[in-house]
C-alpha cells in the first residue's frame, strides 16, 4: 500500500509552468482550458462519438477569461488538453492615475504600477467610481499566461 | 337629423342625470344612486339616441364613456341576431361567425333573467332555421348559431364577460339540463332531412354544408364536459370551482392519444343508444363512401370527415347511459359501430396497398382511433369476442393482422420522416397497451385469450424484426440525438414498453425466438471478427439488449423490482429450471458480456456504445432477477393468485431461483463487479459509459443488503476497492464519477457483520485521502503550488470523494465517516481562504460540508455537535467576508451570469447547510439526555441566517430552487422558534417580514403556503403569549411610530390586511385555503378590532342589496357558526378551516368580478389587462395602485 502513496505527491517544482496536460474527460463546465493558445473558462461541456460505435469525444465551449470571446474545441476524450495555470492576488487600491494605470498595494507594502485599467467604459467606470466614493476598495487581479487583468472588486468599507 | 324640441329636452335631462351620476361616482358621494342611474341607461331598450347625444354633447369624458359602453351592449343585442339571419345567403364566412359569436354572446349575458318565454322565442327562431324552411343557408346558419351557443356556454371555451364565475357556472348546468340534448335532436334532424338530397345528387349541394355542420355541432356535444348529467348525486361538483378560473378536467382515464371517454348519463340513452340514431349514421357513412368515386366528394371531404370523427367519439360512449345489464348493451352498440368500421380497415392487406398507391389514409386511421377507443372501454376478452359473432375470426386477430401490415410498411419504407405507418403504428401500440395494461396491473382475470397470445406473439416477432430492421439501416448514420444513451433509451422508453407488454403475453414463444436472434448474431460477430465490418450487427444487438431489457424486467423506480407478473405467470412446458426460456437467454446474454473481459474481443467486438447497452441491461436484470430475497418470492405468489395461479407461478419463480445466493448468484455477481471494472479502467475517457457503470449498475448492486454481504467477500469487489483507495487510475474518472463510486463502496461495507469491521473498512478506503488533504493544507507553500491545475483537479477529485463517503452515511458506519470530516475540518477552512476565487473549490468544499453534516448531525453527542456548529460558522463568516461587496468585473456577458449562477449555487448550499443544521432539534439520536447543556441550535441557525441573508438579493430569488430552500429555512424558523423574532435587530426583523411579504405574492404555491405557515406561527404565538398577560412579540406587534411621528400599523394588521385581500380576490389554488385558514384566525384574533373594520367596509362597498345581505351573513358564519371559540387548538383549527371555505364559495364567485364593475372606469383597463395578459403582474400592479385609494 505505502508504494502507492507517492502518487498523491506534486511536483513541488512544477510553479514555473503555465499550462498543465489534463484528459479531457475530467475537465468539468466552470473549469479552466487553453484554446487555440488562449486561457478560456469552460461554459459547455458536451460528449458525442465519433460514428455510432467509435469512441467519445469532448466539445468544448470557453470564453477567453481576458477578451471575452467565445471560442471551441473537440478533443477525443482519453487524450490530454491544456489546463493554463490561473492565478488570482488581491491588491488593495491606492490610485488612478491619468494615463490610465492603477497603483496598488502588494502585501509585502510595495506598490505595484504596471497595471493598465480596462478599457470598456463599463468596467472602467466601476472602478472610477467606487473609487472616487472614496470606498476602500481590493482589486483581484488575474493572471494566466503571461497576461493580466483586473477581475473583480470589493468594497472594504468607507476610507477612514 | 331633425329632432323635436320636445325630445331634445329629455335628451338633455338623460345627459345632465348621467354627467351628475359620473361626477358623484368620482366624488365618492351618493354612489349607489349614481351607479343606478348609469345601470338604467344601459338597460333601457332603445339607448342609440340619448347615448349618441351624450357622445355629441357631453364635456365629461366620464360621461361619454358609459354612453359607448350602453351602446354597445344595445347594438349586440339588436342588432346580430337579425343581421345573421338576413344575411344568410352572404358569402363571407368569417363575418357570420363573428357575428353569430357575438349573439352568442349576448345571449349568454341575458340568460339568467330572460323569461322562460323569451328563450322560447328567441329558441323557436333558431328551431325553424334549423328544420329548413328557410332554406339551405339559413338551415346552415341556425346550426352555426348553435354551434357558437353550446361553446359559448361550455366553461373551457367561454369567452370571459367580467362576469361572476357563479354565472358561468349557472349558464352551464342550464344548457347541459334543459337545452343540450335539445339542440343534438335538432342537429340530427336538420342532417337526416337533408342526406336524401346529397345522396341523390351526383355533385355536391348547398345542403352538403349544412349536413356537414350539423353533424360537427353534434361532434361538439359529445365532447361536452358532462357534470350534472352523468349522476344525479355529483350535481354538488358544479361548486368546486370558485377559486380559479380554469376547469380541471377530471379525466383520468384518457390515455396518451386523443380519446376522451364520453359519460353524458342516462337521460341521453333515448337519443343515443335507442333512437336507431348509429345504425343511420353509420348507413350514411357507407352511402357517402359509395359516392367518393364522384365529383366533389373525396375521403378527406369536410363532410366524410365529420362524419367519421363521430363515429369515432361514438365508440368511447361509457358509463350509466348503458344499462347495468352486464354490459350486454354497450357490447352490441359497440358490435354495431365495428361492423360499419370494418370497411375501413379489413381486410388489412388491401388496405394497405391501397394507400401505398395513393388512396388517402385518414379512413384507416379512423378506424384504428376507433379501435383504440374500443380498447379504452372495454376487457381484452369482451374486445376479441366483439367480432366473433359476425365473423370467422376475432378483433385481436384483425388488431394484430392491421399491426403486421404497418410494420411491413414501415420496414420496407423505413423513412426518416413522419408517414402514416408511423401514426398508425403509434394508435395500435397504444390499442395493445390499453388492453394489456389491465391485465399486467392485475385487475382484469388472468391473461389474454389464447388467440389473442398467438397474435401477440406474430406482432412481436414482427416488431422485432422491423427494429433490427431500422437498428441496421441507421448503423452509420450520425445524427447527435441518437448516439447518447440515456437520451435515446428515454425517447424509446415509451415504445419499448409497449413492446414489452406484447412480448410478455405469450413468453413460451417470444422469448426463445429473442434467444435466437440474439444468439445469431452473436455468432456473425465471431465468424466476421478481423475481416468485415461489425457496425451493423452491433447496433442490432444494441437494439436488441434494450428490448430484451424491457422484456425480461421493470423498471424499479427506487424500489426492488419483481419478476413482471406476466412472466412469473405464465405456464411454461419445460421441465428444469435450466431450460426455462427466461433463464436460457439471460444466461446467454451473460456468456456475451463475459467475453468483453478479454482485451483481444473487446477492442475488436465490445465498443463503447455496446457496452453501454451491456451495462443497462445488467443493471436492470441484476435488480430483478439477481439473488432476489426468497421470502419477497414466496409471498408474493402466494397471495393474490388461486390454486392454479400458484403452482404455476412457483414453478417460474423457482426457476429464477438458480440466480439466486445459493445457486450461480455468487458467480454471475463476480462476474457483473469484473465487468464494472473493466468499464471503469479499460475504456477511458468514455464518460456516458462510465456515468451508467456508476449510477445505474454499481448502484443496483449496493441496493439490497443481501447482495452486499456477498458483495464484500468478492475479491473482485475488494480490487475495486483497493484500487479506488490507492491507485492513481481512478483518478482520470469524472470527477462527479468518483463520489459516486466513493459512495457506493462506502454503502458496500453494509454488508459487513461486525459494525466494528465496517467502520475499518471505511477507514481503510478514505484514510489516504483525508491524510492527503491534511498534509497539504499545512504546507507552507501551499498559496504557490495550490493553483496549480494539477493539484486543483487532485483536491476537487478527493473532495468530491469524501462527499460521496458521506453521503452514504448509515448508523452502522457513522462514526468512521464521522472522523474522516472532523479530521479535515481544519484543511477545508483553510483551503477556503486560499481558493476563494477559485468558485468550482468553494462550491465542492460547502457541498462536502452540506452533506457531511446532513449524515452526522442527527447523531453527535453534544461535544461533538458543537464542535461542527462552531466549525459551520466560521465556514459561514469566512464566506461571507470574502463575498460580501464582491463585484465581478468581466467584459464578457455569459462570464458574469456565471458568476451570479455561481453565487447562487453556493448560498443555496449555504441554505441547505443552516436547514441541515435545524434538524438536529427535531431528531436526534444521541445519548445525552436532555438535560444535557447543548448547543442552542435556534440561536446558532438565526445567527447563520443573519450573515446569509445580506448575500441574498431580489434577483437571486428570481432562481426558484434558491428562493424555496430560503422560505423553507425561513418558514421553519418561524414555527419552530418565534420567540426568536422578539430578538432580531431591526434591520434583520424588517429583512425578514419583507421576504415574508414578498413570499406571500410569490406565483410559486409552495413558497406561498410556507409563508403562511410562517404567519400562523407568529400571530399563534403572539395570541397565545399575550392572553396569559406575556408580551409576546412586544412593540413589534403593537405597531410603532416613525421618525415623521406617523403611526405605522403593527405587523399583524398589515399582514391581516394583506392576507384577507389574498383570499377574497386573488387567484390561488384551492389547495392554499386550509394554509391560509389557519394563517388567518391566529390573525383575526390578534386584531379583532381592524378585523371588525375590514369587513365592515367589505360590506359598505357592495352596491347590490342581495350580495350585501349575502355577504354581511356570511362574515357572520365565517367567525360564528360550527361553535368557533377564541382558543387555538385544533379544534378551532379545523372548524375555522371549514367555515372559510363555505364562506369562500358563497362569496367569492360575486365578489371577485362585482368589484371591478361597479368602480371607476380606469378598473376596465385594469381587467382587460388582467384577463387578456398572459402575465398576470401588470394587471395585478394596476390594481394595487388604484385599490387603496378605495379603501380610504
Amino acid at each position: 500500500m505505502s508504494d502507492e502513496e507517492h502518487h498523491f505527491e506534486h511536483r513541488a517544482d512544477a510553479g514555473a509552468s503555465l499550462t498543465y496536460p489534463q484528459q479531457a474527460g475530467t475537465i468539468r463546465k466552470n473549469g479552466y482550458i487553453v484554446i487555440k493558445n488562449r486561457p478560456c473558462k469552460v461554459v459547455e461541456v458536451s460528449t458525442s462519438k465519433t460514428g455510432k460505435h467509435g469512441h467519445a469525444k469532448c466539445h468544448f465551449v470557453g470564453i477567453d477569461i481576458f477578451n471575452g470571446k467565445k471560442l471551441e474545441d473537440i478533443v477525443p476524450s482519453s487524450h490530454n488538453c491544456d489546463v493554463p495555470h490561473v492565478n488570482r492576488t488581491d491588491y488593495q487600491l491606492i490610485d488612478i492615475s491619468e494615463d490610465g494605470f492603477v497603483s496598488l498595494l502588494t502585501e509585502n507594502g510595495n506598490t505595484k504600477d504596471d497595471l493598465r485599467l480596462p478599457t470598456d467604459d463599463n468596467l472602467l467606470s466601476q472602478i472610477k467610481d467606487g473609487f472616487a466614493e472614496g470606498k476602500d476598495l481590493v482589486v483581484s487581479v488575474m493572471s494566466s499566461m503571461g497576461e493580466e487583468q483586473i477581475c473583480a472588486l470589493k468594497d472594504i468599507g468607507p476610507k477612514s | 337629423m331633425q329632432r323635436s324640441p320636445n325630445d331634445l329636452s329629455q335628451l338633455q335631462a338623460t345627459m345632465r342625470a348621467i354627467e351628475v351620476a359620473c361626477s358623484s361616482i368620482q366624488m365618492m358621494v351618493n354612489r349607489a344612486e349614481a351607479e343606478a342611474t348609469i345601470l338604467s341607461l344601459c338597460q333601457s331598450p332603445q339607448p342609440y339616441q340619448a347615448c349618441q347625444y351624450i357622445l355629441e354633447n357631453s364635456q365629461m369624458p366620464n360621461a361619454r364613456f358609459q354612453a359607448a359602453t350602453a351602446i354597445r351592449d344595445a347594438a349586440i343585442r339588436d342588432y346580430c341576431l337579425c343581421y345573421v339571419m338576413q344575411r344568410a345567403s352572404s358569402p363571407e364566412g368569417y363575418v357570420q361567425a363573428k357575428v353569430s359569436a357575438a349573439a352568442a354572446q349576448l345571449m349568454k349575458r341575458g340568460w339568467l333573467e330572460f323569461s322562460a318565454a323569451e328563450k322560447e322565442t328567441f329558441l323557436s327562431e333558431v328551431k325553424q332555421a334549423t328544420l329548413g324552411i328557410h332554406g339551405a343557408d339559413v338551415q346552415f346558419i341556425g346550426i352555426k348559431l348553435m354551434e357558437s351557443l353550446v361553446s359559448e356556454f361550455s366553461l373551457s371555451t367561454s369567452t370571459a364577460m367580467g362576469l361572476p364565475a357563479e354565472f358561468h357556472d349557472q349558464c352551464q348546468k342550464s344548457m347541459e339540463l334543459e337545452y343540450l340534448k335539445t339542440f343534438y335532436c335538432w342537429a340530427r334532424d336538420a342532417a337526416s332531412s337533408v342526406t336524401n338530397k346529397i345522396l341523390d345528387s351526383d355533385s355536391p349541394v348547398p345542403e352538403t354544408k349544412v349536413c356537414t355542420a350539423a353533424l360537427r355541432l353534434m361532434l361538439q356535444i359529445l365532447n361536452w364536459d358532462f357534470r350534472y348529467s352523468k349522476n344525479g348525486l355529483e350535481s354538488a361538483k358544479g361548486k368546486k370551482n370558485v377559486f380559479s378560473a380554469q376547469v380541471g378536467n377530471d379525466n383520468n382515464l384518457s390515455r396518451r392519444s386523443e380519446c376522451t371517454i364520453v359519460q353524458p348519463g342516462p337521460v341521453w340513452h333515448d337519443v343515443l343508444i335507442s333512437s336507431g340514431h348509429i345504425g343511420w349514421l353509420l348507413s350514411f357513412y357507407g352511402a357517402l363512401r359509395q359516392k367518393f368515386s364522384c365529383e366533389g366528394f373525396w375521403l378527406d371531404c369536410p363532410l366524410a370527415v365529420s362524419a367519421r370523427k363521430l363515429i369515432v367519439q361514438f365508440c368511447s360512449l361509457k358509463g350509466n347511459i348503458f344499462h347495468s345489464d352486464i354490459g350486454q348493451m354497450q357490447e352490441n352498440h359497440l358490435l354495431q359501430l365495428l361492423s360499419g368500421i370494418m370497411q375501413w380497415i379489413n381486410p388489412p392487406d388491401e388496405v394497405s396497398k391501397a394507400i401505398e398507391s395513393g388512396k388517402s389514409e385518414s379512413e384507416m386511421l379512423d378506424g384504428c382511433r376507433a379501435l383504440l377507443s374500443i380498447a379504452t372501454v372495454t376487457t381484452p376478452v369482451v374486445f376479441d369476442q366483439l367480432l366473433k359473432s359476425i365473423s370467422p375470426f376475432g378483433t385481436l386477430t384483425l388488431l394484430s393482422a392491421l399491426m403486421c401490415e404497418v410494420l411491413k410498411v414501415l420496414m420496407v419504407r423505413n423513412a426518416e420522416e413522419e408517414t402514416w405507418s408511423w401514426v398508425a403504428r403509434d394508435l395500435l401500440l397504444d390499442t395493445w397497451t390499453a388492453l394489456l395494461v389491465s391485465i399486467e396491473s392485475g385487475g382484469e382475470t388472468g391473461l389474454l385469450p389464447a388467440v389473442g397470445r398467438n397474435a401477440a406473439s406474430n406482432v412481436f416477432s414482427l416488431i422485432v424484426e422491423s427494429e433490427l430492421k431500422a437498428a441496421s439501416a441507421s448503423a452509420f448514420s450520425d445524427d447527435m440525438a441518437s448516439d447518447y444513451f440515456q437520451a435515446s433509451a428515454s425517447a424509446m422508453d415509451e415504445r419499448l414498453s409497449s413492446y414489452a407488454l406484447i412480448g410478455r403475453a405469450s413468453i413460451d414463444i417470444t422469448i426463445p425466438l429473442l434467444t435466437n436472434l440474439f444468439n445469431e448474431r452473436v455468432a456473425r460477430l465471431h465468424q466476421g471478427r478481423g475481416i468485415t465490418d461489425p457496425t451493423v450487427t452491433l447496433e442490432e444487438l444494441y437494439s436488441m439488449l434494450l428490448i430484451i431489457g424491457h422484456v425480461l424486467a421493470d423498471e424499479g423506480e427506487g424500489e426492488t423490482p419483481l419478476v413482471p407478473k406476466a412472466i412469473q405467470t405464465q405456464h411454461v412446458a419445460s421441465g428444469e429450471s435450466e431450460k426455462h426460456p427466461v433463464v436460457v437467454l439471460s444466461s446467454s446474454i451473460l456468456n456475451f458480456a463475459k467475453q468483453s473481459l478479454d482485451s483481444e474481443m473487446r477492442a475488436s467486438i465490445f465498443s463503447p456504445r455496446l457496452m453501454e447497452a451491456i451495462t443497462w441491461f445488467l443493471a436492470r436484470w441484476s435488480s430483478t432477477y439477481l439473488m432476489p430475497s426468497e421470502e419477497t418470492g414466496e409471498s408474493n405468489s402466494g397471495s393474490c393468485y388461486d390454486n392454479n395461479h400458484m403452482v404455476q407461478s412457483s414453478v417460474s419463480s423457482k426457476a429464477f431461483l438458480i440466480f439466486g445466493e445459493h445457486n450461480q448468484g455468487k458467480s454471475v455477481l463476480d462476474l457483473v463487479v469484473h465487468i464494472a471494472t473493466t468499464t471503469l479502467v479499460s475504456y477511458p475517457g468514455e464518460k456516458d459509459l462510465q456515468a451508467l457503470t456508476c449510477y445505474h449498475l454499481l448502484h443496483a448492486l449496493v441496493r439490497r443488503r443481501n447482495v452486499c454481504v456477498h458483495l464484500v467477500g468478492l475479491d473482485s469487489w475488494r480490487r475495486l476497492a483497493n484500487a479506488f483507495a490507492n491507485e492513481r487510475l481512478l483518478f482520470t474518472l469524472y470527477s462527479a464519477h468518483q463520489r459516486s463510486l466513493a459512495q457506493t463502496l462506502v454503502v458496500s461495507a453494509s454488508g459487513i457483520k461486525n459494525p466494528e469491521a465496517s467502520n475499518q473498512y471505511v477507514r481503510d478506503l478514505m484514510c489516504h485521502m483525508t491524510n492527503y488533504l491534511m498534509e497539504l493544507s499545512s504546507k507552507n507553500d501551499l498559496k504557490i503550488v495550490a493553483h496549480q491545475p494539477d493539484v486543483i483537479l487532485l483536491v476537487s477529485c478527493l473532495l468530491e470523494r469524501l462527499r460521496g463517503a458521506a453521503r452514504a452515511t448509515e448508523p452502522r458506519m457513522q462514526k468512521a465517516i464521522y472522523e474522516m470530516g472532523s479530521t479535515v475540518m481544519n484543511s477545508i477552512l483553510i483551503f477556503l481562504e486560499v481558493y476563494k476565487h477559485e468558485f468550482a473549490v468553494v462550491y465542492l468544499l460547502l457541498k462536502f460540508v452540506v452533506d457531511w453534516v446532513d449524515g452526522q448531525i442527527i447523531y453527535l453527542e453534544a461535544q461533538e455537535t458543537a464542535g461542527v456548529v462552531n466549525f459551520c460558522m466560521r465556514l459561514l463568516q469566512l464566506y461571507s467576508s470574502h463575498n460580501i461587496g464582491k463585484i465581478s468585473l468581466s467584459i464578457s456577458s455569459s462570464l458574469l451570469s456565471e458568476a451570479k449562477t455561481e453565487k447562487y449555487k453556493d448560498l443555496r448550499a449555504l441554505l441547505q447547510l443552516l436547514a441541515n443544521l435545524c434538524s438536529k432539534d427535531l431528531v436526534d439520536f444521541s445519548s445525552d439526555s436532555p438535560e444535557t447543556p447543548g448547543t442552542n441550535i435556534s440561536q446558532v441557525v438565526y445567527f447563520g441566517l443573519c450573515i446569509v441573508i445580506p448575500l441574498i438579493s431580489l434577483d437571486l430569488l428570481k432562481y426558484p430552487k434558491l428562493c424555496h430552500d430560503f422560505f423553507s429555512l425561513l418558514s421553519h424558523l418561524l414555527e419552530v422558534y418565534p420567540e426568536m423574532v422578539a430578538q432580531l435587530n431591526d434591520e434583520a426583523f424588517s429583512h425578514v417580514l419583507g421576504t415574508l411579504d414578498f413570499g406571500l405574492h410569490h406565483q410559486d404555491m409552495e413558497v406561498v403556503d410556507m409563508c403562511l405557515r410562517a404567519l400562523k406561527a407568529l400571530a399563534s404565538y403572539h395570541y397565545k403569549e399575550t392572553t396569559v398577560g406575556k408580551v409576546g412579540l412586544g412593540t413589534r406587534a403593537a405597531g410603532s411610530k416613525d421618525q415623521n411621528g406617523q403611526m405605522s400599523e403593527g405587523i399583524f394588521g398589515r399582514f391581516l390586511r394583506t392576507l384577507l385581500h389574498l383570499v377574497l380576490f386573488e387567484d390561488y389554488s384551492t389547495d392554499l385555503v386550509s394554509a391560509a385558514a389557519d394563517a388567518l384566525l391566529p390573525l383575526i384574533l390578534c386584531e379583532q378590532s381592524l378585523y371588525q373594520r375590514l369587513g365592515n367596509e367589505l360590506i359598505e362597498r357592495q352596491v347590490n342589496p342581495a350580495f350585501k345581505s349575502r355577504l354581511a351573513n356570511a362574515l357572520q358564519c365565517l367567525t360564528s357558526s360550527n361553535q368557533l371559540s377564541f382558543t387555538l387548538d385544533r379544534m378551532n383549527y379545523q372548524r375555522f378551516r371549514k367555515n372559510l371555505i363555505n364562506f369562500l364559495v358563497e362569496v367569492r364567485g360575486f365578489l371577485r368580478t362585482i368589484k371591478i364593475l361597479v368602480l371607476f372606469p380606469v378598473l376596465f383597463v385594469c381587467k382587460s389587462v388582467l384577463q387578456t395578459s398572459r402575465i398576470q403582474d401588470p394587471g395585478r400592479i394596476l390594481f394595487e395602485k388604484i385599490y387603496p385609494k378605495q379603501v380610504k
